[in-house]
Order: structure tokens, then sequence, then C-alpha cells
């Protein structure tokens, strides 16, 4: 019956018979020989095509024809396949993980067994920063900042927000020791959630320090981001403060912000509403000045922010309320690191384009670094990839942490917290593009963008480097 | 000692501790005596016996207008003035202030004893708190406690500074003691009589790096040479020379350039990219030598194409790695601060070494790379030691595998091609949604296996796709809703069947593709009825 439909395709006749291999044989093997078939680039965009099926399946709450679609999925998608089989593998975890959120009890008991070392974690978190250029490039822009901010300055105090990574103050250590006026007396604050991982940090920066004869100090501070009282920081007067943020604040974003949407019939997206309405029904010229009056009553709609710009003034409580405790710290320099994407999106869909386009990216950058039969590669795209994506898609409200946004939002949201921005030097980006050019692979670029840098894969902006000072 | 009890409040300071309603309860005794400090307080001083309360209480003196607490009598004072008292109560005693002596109120205490009263009030605080207190202070670094906090303050500032260390781990905060330690130390005979070994436990590659540096004799031309001869140290101490030569002359790097090989050779270029590097050395700091020299070699040995089936060998790994901090560590012991030397000098490379294949990947280099093309070789350099036969064969192997993976898409541009389709299929015109699919993808499609695809895609789609990340989904929305058939259509070589011959047949091309719109799963379910009869009955009711 598909005779009619593709007998003008001359070169089709193949996928008839293959359907008619299909009737002769159907339960001899795998159900669809014929999707094995496919080279890697029709197989990509069928996984494509699958997954958003899928994804609107789930979204539907039609979960027989999202089995039908994971399934199809899984025949072709695999985590050690090209780009696009992994990246399948990975979303589709993720979709699965959320249709089985419906049913809970089924959902933790599938959980309720699983091992997750510590050293494993610790381990892929170094993958990370060795095998793609990054952190290294973060932290490259950090120390820089910190450095150029620093100068004259006698006591320094950094406030690590995850101190995981020694190498960043190992390098830090080095420079401020060359300094031409000498290194200043230099404290470091690290905060983790595990204590381990800061006792390997305090040993290696203090061998560091102690090596270069700096007078140093390290500070751990055990305890989640989230519950951090910025007392236990112990900023003393008369130190110069350096704040930095290698992808953590974003994690604060969880709020209930449905709860808040709900809530506040006076929220910021039902006033703009309001207004909206009221400026529709007035006349033309009337409707710039309403919209002027709106900007100046504080809420700055920004060309790019279009729709979750609403949520972000009412649903980012959490992440004000930091940012202010940081800002009552009156840091001379804050360097903040996110990812530059927009991962926050209200439904699903729009998480799960702007993710695949995103982590689409990011896989790719991982297969042109790294061979395919590589363990760490497999390990960095599952532990760390998978369960981003895994938590992007599948989760929701508080759990769900990944809750990435583009640069234009975190600049608003900074400003609004009484930061002022400091570019980054040109000197500072000599070296970040030195270190790029390094990694012998040209698909990493590097823009800079009102005083930020946006650190891309081709033309997918992925990481954004910015720093802040506090504006009295 | 003679003591007079006098239980009379004519001690005015007295009387304005007592007399209010604050929480202040009126102190014990009031006792007349002189003593001298310390330990022995002078006999004519009033001797003072506070509560615990009183004692620890902050604000002791109380204004009787407003009961306001004060810390000081000084500032009790200056607040007074502002009430406008009248001449008379504006005197605070006629009496100029007597002596005042504390003893410790706990009688345990060797102070409680007038006799040995203390004289000034902070330190009768302190010494209570700090012998019969709680310590409520508490030392982050150490487990050390203190009742008083500018005891535990003090102590924060020495702990973990620890400015003097005897080599029989001994550690001293203060110099004095450090000296007399260390006159005794036994240690020091022990440490005197062994060799030298690492200080450190782990392989320090920068200590050996540092031992196996061959002073700097051989000038920058004969380095390439060298190079390529297969022996690490070598290499490294090339490297570290290079930069050391530079740095005295400028015009160094010129004459490094000059030999400068044709590209087959590795020579040249490495001393290029040396010299290139090392001129960064030269900079102001030579900060970020250290950083791309190793880095080079640590991500950099994977060719920019895809990837080449080659087996990653742990031996390879581990000279590699070496290599990496030798590298590095060569460099940045030649730079005044390696800022990021340590950034990469640790780096474990073993992920991403695959090895390398020079000849292909110059090649492909200098087919590819413009400006930071110098660059790269340096890794060629280094794993040139590693075994050529390695690379002779994976090199091949790579050349041969080049035009035949090229299909292998990247996951950013089967985006791209997705959200065309489906932007050109949810066109309402089927000519122009087809002339799109027909004029990019068969020409994209018809350069399949030759050179770079990916680029290509990329910048066409870079406009529909990440340009545009709206209409990018909302493409790939409308290919999702509507070519549920060109899976099993595709089966044949490649799109080609669907465009070229649609090039033929356009109306009919498209038709088969969005028959099934709305349908969704048209083809799949009917895909899946082919299976099995599990399927069947839901599937074809879906489809109808």
């Amino acid at each position: 019956m598909f005779q009619d439909e593709s007998s003008s395709v001359t070169s089709s006749s193949s996928p008839l018979q293959v359907f008619s291999m299909m009737s002769l044989s159907p339960n001899l093997g795998s159900p669809y020989p014929w999707l094995r078939e496919l080279k890697s680039e029709e197989r990509g965009l069928y996984l494509i095509h699958l997954l958003l099926t899928c994804a609107n399946h789930v979204a539907n709450g039609s979960l027989e024809n999202a089995n039908i679609a994971l399934e199809q999925i899984s025949q072709l998608a695999s985590p050690d396949g090209d780009t696009m089989q992994r990246m399948a593998a990975y979303f589709t975890e993720a979709l699965a993980d959320r249709i089985l959120k419906a049913w809970p009890g089924l959902h933790k008991a599938l959980n309720s067994t699983r091992i997750t070392l510590l050293s494993e974690e610790i381990l892929v978190r170094k993958l990370f920063f060795e095998l793609f250029p990054f952190l290294k490039v973060a932290f490259v822009l950090t120390n820089q900042a910190i450095i150029e901010a620093m100068e004259g300055e006698k006591m320094v105090h950094i406030i690590d927000l995850n101190a995981a990574e020694p190498a960043q103050w190992v390098a830090l250590i080095q420079a401020l020791s060359a300094r031409p006026e000498g290194p200043p007396h230099l404290r470091i604050t690290g905060i983790h959630q595990q204590k381990e991982v800061l006792d390997q940090m305090a040993h290696r920066v203090i061998e560091e320090a102690e090596k270069l004869d700096i007078p140093f100090q390290f500070n751990p501070v055990v305890c989640k981001l989230e519950n951090l009282d910025v007392d236990k920081l112990r900023v003393k007067t008369g130190e110069a403060l350096a704040i930095s943020s290698v992808l953590q604040l974003h994690s604060f974003l969880t709020s209930d912000d449905e709860l808040l949407r709900k809530k506040s019939p006076l929220g910021s997206k039902n006033l703009n509403g309001i207004h909206l309405q009221r400026a529709l029904q007035m006349n033309q010229s009337t409707l710039g000045e309403l919209l002027e009056k709106d900007m100046v009553n504080g809420y700055s709609p920004s060309p790019d922010s279009a729709s979750s710009s609403p949520q972000s003034s009412t649903g980012s409580v959490k992440v004000d309320s930091f940012l202010n405790a940081l800002w009552g710290l009156s840091p001379k320099l804050m360097v903040v690191t996110e990812q530059d994407s927009n991962h926050n999106g209200s439904t699903l869909m729009e998480r799960l384009l702007e993710s695949l386009h995103s982590y689409a990216a990011l896989f790719d950058c991982s297969e042109s670094t790294v061979s395919r039969t590589s363990l760490e590669r497999l390990k960095v795209e599952k532990m760390l990839f998978g369960e981003e994506i895994k938590n992007i898609i599948a989760c929701e409200g508080a759990e769900r942490k990944e809750r990435h946004e583009k640069l234009e939002k975190w600049i608003q949201r900074l400003d609004l917290a009484g930061f002022g921005n400091v570019p980054l030097s040109y000197y500072g980006m000599l070296h970040a593009r030195r270190l790029l050019q390094g990694y012998n692979c040209d698909g990493y670029k590097m823009k800079e963008e009102n005083g930020c840098i946006i650190i891309c894969w081709q033309d997918r902006p992925l990481f954004s480097v910015s720093a802040w000072r506090c504006r009295k | 000692m003679p003591v007079e009890v006098d239980n009379s409040s004519t001690v005015s300071g007295e009387a304005s501790v007592s007399s209010t309603g604050n929480q202040n309860p009126p102190p014990k005794s009031t006792v007349k005596k002189k003593r001298n400090l310390p330990g022995m307080p002078d006999p004519d001083a009033e001797v003072l016996a506070l509560s615990p309360t009183t004692l620890l209480a902050t604000n002791r003196f109380v204004c009787e207008i407003c009961n306001k607490g004060f810390q000081r009598d000084q500032n009790l004072q200056l607040h007074r003035r502002g009430h406008n008292l009248p001449w008379k109560l504006r005197q605070r005693s006629s009496k100029e202030v007597k002596k005042k002596v504390y003893v410790c109120p706990e009688p345990t205490c060797v102070h409680h004893d007038p006799s040995r009263a203390l004289g000034d009030l902070t330190g009768i605080k302190k010494h209570f708190c700090r012998k019969h207190g709680e310590k409520k202070w508490k030392c982050d670094k150490c487990s050390k406690k203190y009742a008083v906090q500018s005891d535990w303050k003090a102590h924060s500032k020495i702990c973990g500074t620890r400015e003097y260390k005897c080599d029989c781990g001994t550690v001293f905060s203060r110099r004095d003691s450090f000296i007399t330690h260390r006159a005794f130390c036994d240690a020091l005979a022990v440490e005197s009589a062994k060799t030298q070994t690492n200080p450190s436990s782990e392989p320090d590659p920068k200590v050996q790096a540092a031992d196996s540096l061959p002073p700097p004799a051989s000038p920058p031309v004969s380095a390439p040479s060298a190079v390529t001869s297969s022996d690490m140290p070598i290499q490294s101490s090339v490297l570290a020379e290079d930069p050391n030569i530079v740095v005295e002359k400028a015009p160094a790097p010129a004459p490094a350039l000059a030999p400068a090989p044709p590209p087959a050779s590795l020579n040249g270029s490495c001393s290029t990219s040396v010299s290139l590097i090392s001129s960064g050395c030269s900079s102001s700091s030579g900060v970020f030598s250290s950083l791309f020299t190793s880095s080079t070699v640590s991500a950099s040995i994977r060719p920019p194409q895809p990837p080449a089936p080659a087996p990653p060998s742990a031996g390879l790994n581990g000279s590699c790695n070496r290599s990496i901090s030798l590298v590095s560590s060569g460099a940045s012991n030649s730079s005044s601060s390696g800022v990021f030397a340590s950034l990469f000098a640790s780096s474990t490379v073993s992920a991403s070494i695959q090895p390398p294949q020079p000849p292909a990947l110059t090649n492909l280099i200098r087919a590819d790379l413009a400006p930071s093309t110098s660059i790269e070789p340096i890794s060629l350099c280094l794993s040139t030691s590693h075994g050529s036969s390695i690379f002779g064969t994976a090199g091949q192997e790579h050349r041969h595998h080049a035009p035949s993976l090229q299909p292998a898409m990247s996951a950013t541009a089967l985006l791209q091609k997705a959200a065309q389709m489906g932007a050109a299929a949810s066109n309402a015109s089927l000519l122009r949604g087809l002339g799109i699919v027909s004029s990019s993808a068969p020409q994209e499609n018809l350069q399949w296996g030759q050179a770079q695809v990916d680029p290509d895609n990329a910048s066409i789609a870079a406009g529909v796709g990440l340009g545009l990340p709206c209409d990018g989904s909302s493409g790939l929305k409308e290919l999702m809703m509507g070519t549920p058939v060109f899976g099993p259509k595709q089966t044949t070589l490649d799109f080609l069947g669907l465009g070229v011959a649609a090039g033929g047949n356009p109306n009919a091309g498209l038709s088969a593709l969005i028959t099934p719109i709305g349908g969704g799963f048209d083809a799949a379910t009917a895909a899946a009825s082919f299976r099995g009869g599990d399927y069947t009955d839901k599937d074809i009711g879906r489809s109808s």
C-alpha cells in the first residue's frame, strides 16, 4: 500500500523491499533489521525525529506511544556509537526517567540500590577538566582577573564556591608569587560538600604555597552551597575579597517558581500582562510611553529573554538572596562562569530542543577530542553530560538543579543584585586564546561580548565567563 | 591585711552600677583596700568583689536617667551630657576616683583572696573566663578551644601560618622557639647523613626534569635535529633551551624559523613552534608557555578530523604523560611564572592521547589551519619519539579512513539538517519547500566522502539552526510531525534518493512525506505491526 506513494521515487525501491522483508520475517532476530542498515546520517536524523516524537508523547502523557518510540530508539542508540547515537542514548534515558517518575514508588525502588562512588565522581570531574578546555579557560580568565584586581593588595582572600580542582589555585599561587611587588598574604576559603575533596585540595595548595614560600592559609568549609552561611566564611575587614563561582550559581535558580507564579497576583508577570492589555487598548502613541514606564519600574525586559523573563523575575528568590549575601561581603571581584544556554524553560519541549542543540555541540566536541573507544570519554559523557541531561529533562521543581540560563539573564540578575561588570582584560583573553589553540582543534571558539567572554564550540555558545565588582 | 568591709555604697561608681533596674545584681561586698599590681595589688586600692554575672556583664555602666547600659564609664559620661542635667547632678563625684582592684568570684581561685586581687577589670574578666569559664571559641584549623575571644583571634592568626618547619617535622610559628629547637634537633644529624632524595612521595616530574636538564648548549638550529632523535630528556631540554636562548636574544626566532624545512619534515616546524612558544616566554611573564606546550600534547593528539580508530597504548600514555610534565616543567623552569604550568603539568593524558599520526596530521593541519599551525606540531615532535611504527600504520590508517569516515556528521550538523528538512516540509508551497531540500541537501550529499562537509553544513545551517534557535526548534517540530516516513525510505544510498528523484517528480516525492502528517507514527506503527501480533490492533487502529 505504500507502493503508490513511493513509486515515483526511483531509487527507493529498497525501502519497500525492506518492508516486504519485514513482512516476511516478522519474528526473526531484531524486529527492525532495516534500521540497522541505515547509514549514520540517516540514522542520526531518524534518531532526532524519534526523540522529538517521543518527547512530544511524554509531554502529552501518551505513554503508550512514548514507549514505542523508546523501543525504536533503543535499537539505534548506543552510548558507544557516533555522536547522535550517544546523545540519543542519554536523552532517552532521561525521558524514560521522566516517565517513570509518574510512578514514584517504582522510581525510588529502581534507584534505591544505586552506588555512587565518591572516587568515581572525583575522577569524572578531573577528566572533564583535562579532556576539555572549558574549565581551564575559565580558570585562566578567573585567575587573570584576580591578579589584575589584586594589584597592590597585601591581603587577599579568595572564596571558591566549589573547591574541587586545585589546579586553578596552584596556578594562581604561582602567578602571585611572581608578582613584582611580591606575593600578598593569601587566604583561600574552599567550599565543597565532601570533606575528602577539600582535604585533597588543601594538601595540594598548601604544598604549593610552601614551596613558593607564600604566607598562605586554606580554610575548608564543608557544606552544601545552598546551605552556606556567609558568616562561616570569616571575611575580615582590611582584606581584599575575590569570589570565584564556576558553574555554581544556576542551581540557585531552583525555587518554587511554579508556586510563586501562582501565588503572587502582583507578580511582575501579571502586572506586565495587565499593562500590556491596557496598552493595547490605548493609542499607538501612548504604547511606547507605557512600555517605557514599565521599564522604569525596574522590570527591564531584554530583547531575547522573551519567553521566560517573567519567570526569572518572580521565581529567583533563592538566587537573589544568595547574591545579596555575597554582595554583603563587599567583594572586590567576583568572577562567574556559567553555562550559556537556556535550559530553564518551563516546558519540557522547550528544554529538550534547547538542550539538544547544546549537548549536540558538547558531544561533537567530545567526538573530536577523544576516541570512541575511550572509557574516560564514556565516563564523562555518562556521568557528567548524561546526568545533566537527565536532570534537565526528567526533573522538575526543587530537584531540577541544572537550570542553565543565557548570559544576558545572568547579567541582568547580577546587575540587579548590585554588581557592576568588570570587563575581562585583553591580556586574559589572549592567554585563553592561546590555550584554546593549544588544543589543536579548531572547533573551539571564543568571543567577547560586553566585556564577558563566551566559549563556543563552532557556533554554539557553551560557557560564559564574566567578572563583577561590588557596586555600592 | 586589714580589710574593711564597707557596705555603704559611698563609692559613686559602685552606686551607678548597682542602683539601676537592669539585670546587674549588686556587688557582694565592697572592701576598701589598696594593693599594687600585679598579684600584689596596691594596698590603698579599693577591692571590689563582683559576682560572676556582674563581671561578665557587658554593660556595667548604666545611666540612671534612662537606664541605658555602656561598656565604659567614659561612654556613659558622654551619654549623660546629652540629658542636660542641672549643674548639681552633673558632677559625678566629689572625690577623686579611687584605684580599684578586683577579686575573682570563684572561691577556689587563688585570686579570690583580696591580697591577690587583679587591678584591671578587663584582666579579671579574661582571667575568669579563661580559668573558670566554658570554652566557646574554637579554632577551625586545629582543635584548640578558647574561652576568651581575643585569645582565639590571636591564635587563629597564627594557626596554620607555620612559618618555620624543622626538618624533623616540628612546626613553629615563632622564630625564637624554632631556632632553639633546631639547634638541638637530632633529626638534623640524621638528615645530613642521608643522600638527597625526592622530597615528595609521588613521582615529581618537575624535580626529575630539573635534574635531567642538560645545560643549554646547542644552538637553536641544531635543536630540531635533536628533537627528532627520540630521546625525551633531550626533548625537554631542547624545549627548555629554546626559551632560554630566545629570551636572550629576540631575533633568535628568525634564524630558527629560517631553516624551517618543508612541511613534511617535523624538524623545522618543531623549532618554529618552539620558538613561537618561547617567544611567549620572552613576553611579559611567559605565563602561559607551559600552558599550551603541555596542553598541546595533552589534548591535541587527536586529528582534527573524525576519529581514526587507533588503539591507545598504555605505554604511550605513560610516556606521554612524562613528556608533558617534562615539557611543562622545562618551560616553566625557564619562564618566570608559569601561571598555568601546573594546570597542565599534572594532567594525566591517558585518555586523550591517541597514537598520533604526524604525517597525516601535519598534512591535515597544513591544509586546514592557518595561524596556529606552528603550535600544533610540537605535539608531533613529542609523540614522534614514541614509536614511529605506530604512527606509520596509524597514519596510513587515518588517511585511508579519512574519506570514508567523513560522512560521520556531527550532531550539530544533523540537527541543522533536521531543522532544515522540517522547515522545508512545513512550507505551504510544496515546490518551494522542495526547492530548499533539493538545492541544499543534495549538494551537501554529493560532496559526501570528499572534503569538509561539516563546515559547509554548519555554515549553511548556521543561519537556519543555531543562529535562530526558535526557528530551528520549530523546524525540528515540523520535522517530527511531518516526516515520519523518511526513515525507511533512506535505506538506499542517501537522501539523494529523495532529493534527486524529487527533482524530477517534486510533487510525488513530497507528497509521500506529507501524507502521514498528523498520523505521527504511521510508518513506525506499520513496521511494528509487521513485527508481530502484539501491536497490530492498536497500531492499525491508530494509523487510520
